[in-house]
């Protein structure tokens, strides 16, 4: 049928894909050269600006933590390349690893590598990993007259598994003498919905604190019954906001724009870091890079780093179905590990560090059709 | 107690008294109190919508795109996108589920009468009206989109088979109730069964068909769980239903309205305001139409 | 006496040749679209029910008859549903019990009540309910209303604190988004197609029976129980069973303004969870056997529905053949 075809060649990420992967992958090795001429046109390898003009509609989908920046660039990209059409729909990087293996999308964002749980889905096939950004996640409370919160990661498991429940507790007036703290209760404000940032937030107690923290690190954790729940980001931040006494994590760049105060939390070096796109950044260098571009960039032991960090990644496959498909992808993801960096600070999130961004580059080249 | 006339010493029968009365009186203010309550969250409700979107309505907004990233203020780009979206996947929904719900009624009662498939199909299609949206997006995510890709058409066939069993169950009654005098009559004159139920009982019925097909429409119009897994999501307009991810007004609310930004708080209280004003002038038009055209008018 | 003979209506009047018996053409088309729409409907189902179910096998095979434990902890790979399971049932009685009593007297209000012109601008106002779409109820459940109404719950339950019946119901804790505050929105959400549904049915009692009543003497109250109950009472069952639908399965209001918090209380003040809000928050993230146990949360859904109905059509049946003096 005519629409049938039209539908596999404009929008990408159909079950052919699937099955033309498949194929491919018998088909001989790929070279990391530029495809033969022919009717597509040869995107530029690297971070140098794309030469010839690309058409065509990439599907993405995943992590919430990726929206912002991804609607800002694929909003800037469309002066780059007029012609090309980039959707990215949000819905969680677990559904994005699903949508990228059952091959309804060209990309995924993900804040988690695939868990091991789940790479029987992507049949054996190749997937390239690229870091975007970083963001630091924000301890935000709610207690007036007190700015300047310090907090070290056995505290805040005391405090989140519900150990911890009032705010002049022993533990918490250790840690900020001179600053005269109420008997108010603490009312804990954690997500309804599951999250990267709860699977990243957990995982920094259990990596830190880890005799303190019993709760596991997933992106649903079970709570303490009296915890209150909000959705989303914006969900969370709302608890904070209209309850004195309350403190719950909330990423940066909604933190910011709700005008939240956030605690300083004492890194691996020992220094009280507040959160900030810099101390972000900096949290990328201090941590071990596997070769496949996946690491964690929570309790970092750069000096200045922040230690509530966390990364996003762009997932697609190594091996693209088409020519067309593999050039679309490298334009657009170079533009995101590229000159899209330097939207990222108005944003709220921390660009990558030079030399993860150069890795992220070079990696570029392996995608092939 | 009926009370006894003083004339004659017969019950008086006239008018009740006493706690008949009274009893009539009080069910009366409680039916009366049955709609004020319900105008109060409507109240609150409109009241809130008009208050946080009315600001951002204006011809650009309602015409305009692409659909800005959430960061920026509201008098950037405009939200033609979802309702274009909005009306091409509804439409299509309601295209599909409307005839053949009715259709489904029509089996139901005319032909099907006490035989087991009609039992069992109208009492499945009542548990399906208890299938949460949200696995109705799923199954279609399932067995249309792991084929085809993300397009309008399968977010309408997700609304569609939400849309479906109400408007089966809504046209069942009110078949059930087109007295059987008129379909006896119409045989009487010699008319086959098809002529009778389309020219004589759908047509008696139509005023509480349209009724119950409108609140499928609108339910349909405003759900976004069955479409987040069906359409993707764009920020242009997608004319073509049929292929190409689309987004949606409620989709679009819920991803707007809860944000920390003014300019996204702004559109999704304004997309809502535009999806509760379409909707409505869509029903009053119908209600409208129906009106002239019902034989029977209650 | 001469036997009647049956004659099927629907065959062409005045012939008695077996041939010009067949009915025309488009007669038997339209009666094969009928039964083909019938089909299509039970298909469907029957492939969600299938597809859901093959989907949700990991979760049954691997927890067996735990799913009814009250241990939702996907960190530890343990899924325990009675909390859901519990929160789904009282949310829909709440929607149910503040909504049946407001729809039908809606309905009785429009259709006995108030002269034909005034009718049309209430009917407005009903569709006005209907069309503000889910996704903004739950906003401004979870926005405007829960902070609001927070503090009346904490009045109610300092106020009932310790006595017997109303304290074990409306005691603390009490938060603003809770079973109740669902409960309430929920029962707003499922008004319009109930009350509408009901207006249609009761609308239909033949004015004989009405006429009847009055003639007896009795008050307006004494006609509705009398005449127009027994003759809508069966519509407006169905109705209710449309709304109870809805309010078992509404998926984005619930998720915003119940709680989330997995739970079993009696206090409906309290936050809890049900299965289509426990769906929605979580299927983005969730991979493996926390899928399957999120699909099969549909899977129990369904049950439940099959269940009630078959309750309540056997509760109808049985009210039905009382009245016939069966």
């Amino acid at each position: 049928m005519h629409l049938r075809r039209r539908q596999r060649f404009m929008a990408a990420g159909v079950a052919a894909a699937a099955t033309a992967l498949s194929l491919a992958a018998c088909s001989s090795s790929s070279t990391t050269s530029a495809p033969s001429g022919g009717s597509t046109s040869s995107p530029a390898a690297g971070s140098s600006s794309s030469a010839a003009a690309l058409s065509g509609t990439l599907n993405g989908s995943g992590s919430t933590f990726q929206t912002v920046y991804q609607q800002t660039a694929i909003s800037s990209f469309k002066s780059v390349q007029p012609n090309m059409t980039v959707n990215y729909g949000s819905g969680g990087s677990g559904k994005g690893r699903t949508d990228l293996a059952s091959g309804v999308v060209n990309f995924a964002g993900s804040d988690s590598p695939i868990p091991s749980a789940e790479t029987a889905n992507f049949k054996g096939k190749t997937v390239l990993y690229f870091p975007v950004f970083l963001g630091p996640i924000t301890v935000s409370y709610n207690l007036s007259g007190v700015t300047g919160l310090k907090l070290d990661a056995t505290t805040l498991a005391e405090i989140f598994s519900g150990k911890i429940t009032t705010w002049n507790n022993a533990a918490i007036a250790a840690l900020n003498s001179g600053v005269k703290l109420p008997s108010t209760p603490i009312t804990l404000a954690v997500r309804s919905d599951s999250s990267g940032t709860t699977q990243n937030f957990s995982l920094y107690l259990e990596t830190a604190a880890k005799a303190d923290w019993a709760l596991g690190s997933s992106s649903t954790i079970k709570w303490p019954s009296t915890a209150r729940a909000g959705n989303g980001n914006p969900g969370v931040a709302q608890i904070i906001k209209s309850t004195p006494g309350a403190i719950g994590y909330v990423d940066y760049s909604d933190a910011k724009a709700s005008g939240l105060t956030y605690a300083s939390i004492k890194n691996s070096s020992g220094a009280f870091v507040a959160p900030s796109t810099t101390a972000a950044s900096a949290a990328g260098n201090g941590i071990t890079i596997a070769p496949d571009l996946t690491f964690h960039a929570v309790d970092s032991s750069e000096p200045t780093a922040y230690p509530i960090t966390y990364q996003s990644w762009v997932l697609v496959y190594e091996m693209q179905p088409n020519a067309n498909d593999a050039a679309m992808l490298k334009a657009y993801i170079g533009y995101l590990i590229g000159s899209g960096q330097s939207l990222l600070t108005s944003l709220g999130y921390a660009p990558l560090p030079s030399s993860l961004q150069q890795k992220a580059q070079a990696q570029l080249s392996m995608i092939t059709s | 107690m009926a009370v006894v006339s003083a004339e004659t010493g017969r019950p008086d029968l006239r008018e009740a008294k006493g706690w008949r009365r009274t009893k009539n009186r009080v069910m009366t203010a409680l039916m009366v109190a049955s709609f004020v309550i319900v105008l109060i969250p409507l109240g609150f409700v409109l009241f809130t919508v008009i208050a946080k979107g009315a600001s951002v309505i204006s011809w650009q907004f309602l015409t305009g795109e692409p659909i800005p990233p959430i960061v920026l203020p509201a008098d950037v780009g405009g939200m033609w996108p979802a309702v274009l979206g909005t009306i091409e996947i509804t439409a299509l929904a309601t295209l599909m589920a409307v005839p053949l719900g009715i259709l489904g009624a029509v089996y139901l009662n005319e032909y099907g009468g006490r035989n087991w498939l009609a039992a069992l199909i109208g009492f499945m299609s009542d548990v399906m009206t208890g299938v949460p949206s949200i696995v109705m997006g799923l199954f279609i995510f399932s067995i249309w989109v792991l084929h085809f890709g993300f397009s309008g058409l399968a977010g309408a066939f997700a609304l569609a088979c939400l849309m479906l069993p109400i408007v089966i169950r809504s046209s069942y009654e009110m078949l059930r109730l087109v007295p059987n005098s008129l379909r006896e009559g119409s045989y009487a004159l010699g008319a086959t069964k098809s002529r009778v139920t389309a020219t004589v009982v759908l047509p008696a019925a139509i005023g509480g068909i349209v009724s119950g097909a409108l609140l499928a429409v609108a339910r349909a119009a405003g759900e976004t769980a069955p479409l987040l897994f069906t359409i993707l999501t764009v920020t242009t307009a997608n004319p073509n239903v049929f292929s190409g991810a689309n987004t949606s007004l409620p989709s679009q609310i819920f991803a707007n309205a809860n944000q920390p930004y003014p300019g996204a708080q702004d559109r999704g209280w304004g997309a809502a305001l535009t999806l509760i004003v379409i909707c409505f002038i869509l029903m009053i038009v119908a209600r409208f139409v129906t009106a002239r055209f019902a034989r029977y008018q209650h | 006496m001469s036997t009647v003979t049956q004659v099927d209506p629907a065959a062409p009047a005045g012939s008695t040749h077996p041939l010009e018996q067949r009915r025309p053409l488009g007669d038997r088309v339209f009666a094969i679209v009928a039964l083909g729409s019938g089909l299509l409907v039970l298909v469907i189902l029957v492939l969600i029910a299938v597809t859901t179910s093959q989907q949700a096998a990991p979760w049954f095979s691997s927890e067996g008859w735990k799913i009814f434990t009250n241990n939702w902890n996907p960190a530890a790979n343990q899924f325990g549903a009675l909390a859901f399971i519990y929160g789904t049932a009282v949310t829909a009685i709440i929607a149910i019990v503040i909504a049946v009593p407001l729809s039908v007297g809606i309905a009785l209000l429009l259709t006995e009540v108030v002269p034909y012109r005034w009718s049309r601008p209430i009917v407005y106002v009903v569709d006005l309910l209907a069309v503000v779409p889910s996704v903004v109820w739950g906003l401004w459940g979870i926005l405007v209303f829960a902070p609001w109404v927070q503090h009346i719950y904490a009045s109610i339950a300092s106020a009932v604190t310790g006595v017997p019946v109303l304290g074990f119901f409306f005691g603390t804790p009490t938060s603003g988004a809770s079973f109740f505050t669902a409960g309430l929105i929920l029962a707003v959400m499922i008004s319009p197609i109930v009350t509408s549904l009901s207006r249609e049915v009761i609308a239909t009692v033949p004015a004989i029976d009405k006429e009847g009543a009055y003639a007896l003497g009795a008050t307006r109250w004494e006609m509705i129980t009398g005449a127009v109950w027994p003759h809508s009472q069966g519509g407006v069952v169905g109705a209710v069973l449309l709304g109870l639908g809805r309010a078992m399965g509404e998926t984005i209001a619930a998720a915003l303004v119940i709680g989330s918090s997995a739970t079993i209380t009696s206090r409906l003040f309290a936050p809890g969870y049900n299965m289509p809000a426990v769906i929605a928050n979580q299927f983005g993230e969730a991979s493996g056997t926390f899928r399957a146990a999120l699909m099969g949360l549909g899977v129990l859904l369904f049950v439940f529905t099959i269940i009630i109905n078959v309750l309540a059509r056997g509760i109808v049946e049985r009210n039905a053949r009382k009245k016939r003096g069966g």
